[in-house]
């Protein structure tokens, strides 16, 4: 399969793995520390979040400035989504939406 | 962590991050680790997780560090796994001795002896043919 620009913006999260994106969602509505991040993802999408998956994740977001993290509080650090990782998200949920409308619509073509 | 022998499982496997990732995180991953444990959470499973991460963080390049640091871990890895398999296989000639390769001669056959075994080319020199039919029993 190609790469493929919709001309909203290059989805620069297809290549960063599913625990990334998860971490990007559960950063939308507010900043969260990780233990917070292995709580919310599990209760919104069933995942169980390893804390080794979890620092891999978050180290390769901040390397992308797609999240930042804030000062700590005692030693645990919060991370707050960055615009460029909101936009980042926007961009990748419109793609997964537009390939789940396609996904339906065949399904209901094909009449399974 | 209360329990001590969960404390020094996930402590171990945090010591096997590169030291710029424990400078920034090991606190905040050693709480994360017993927030999770007074959850119900496995200590081997956390340990594991870390160790696994551990290895992605030194096999993963990045800015600082050269591709040749990254090549070297490599090695180390697969000369690592080769002296494992070395062990494993120098078990080998033990049992070989233990169980020859040729099998026992069957009860028949005469004790052999040096004159015997030179006997044992024909006189010819041809390739003799061999019968195998049914009720073939193998020769001495």
């Amino acid at each position: 399969m190609g790469k493929r620009d919709d001309g909203a913006g290059q989805d620069i999260l297809r290549r960063v793995g599913e625990a990334s994106v998860l971490i990007l969602i559960s950063l939308a509505d507010g900043p969260k520390h990780g233990y917070a991040l292995i709580q919310d993802i599990k209760e919104l999408a069933g995942v169980e979040l390893g804390p080794g998956t979890l620092y891999g994740a978050l180290d390769r977001l901040e390397r992308l400035a797609l999240i930042e993290s804030l000062p700590a509080e005692d030693r645990r650090h919060p991370y707050r989504i960055t615009a460029p990782g909101a936009a980042a998200l926007r961009v990748h949920l419109d793609s997964l939406e537009r390939v789940s409308a396609a996904g339906r619509l065949r399904l209901q073509l094909g009449g399974i | 962590m209360n329990d001590p022998r969960a404390s020094r499982l996930v402590e171990a496997a945090l010591r096997c991050y590169p030291a710029r990732w424990r400078r920034r995180h090991a606190d905040e991953a050693a709480e994360l680790a017993t927030l999770l444990i007074r959850d119900g959470t496995p200590a081997r499973s956390i340990a594991w997780s870390y160790l696994v991460g551990a290895a992605r963080e030194w096999l993963t390049p990045r800015p600082g560090r050269r591709l040749s640091a990254v090549a070297c871990a490599l090695l180390v890895a697969v000369c690592s796994l080769g002296v494992s398999v070395a062990l494993l296989a120098s078990t080998q000639p033990a049992r070989a001795v233990v169980s020859p390769s040729r099998p026992p001669a069957p009860a028949h056959c005469p004790p052999r002896s040096a004159s015997h075994a030179a006997d044992a080319v024909p006189a010819t020199g041809h390739p003799q043919p061999v019968n195998r039919g049914p009720g073939h029993v193998r020769p001495c």
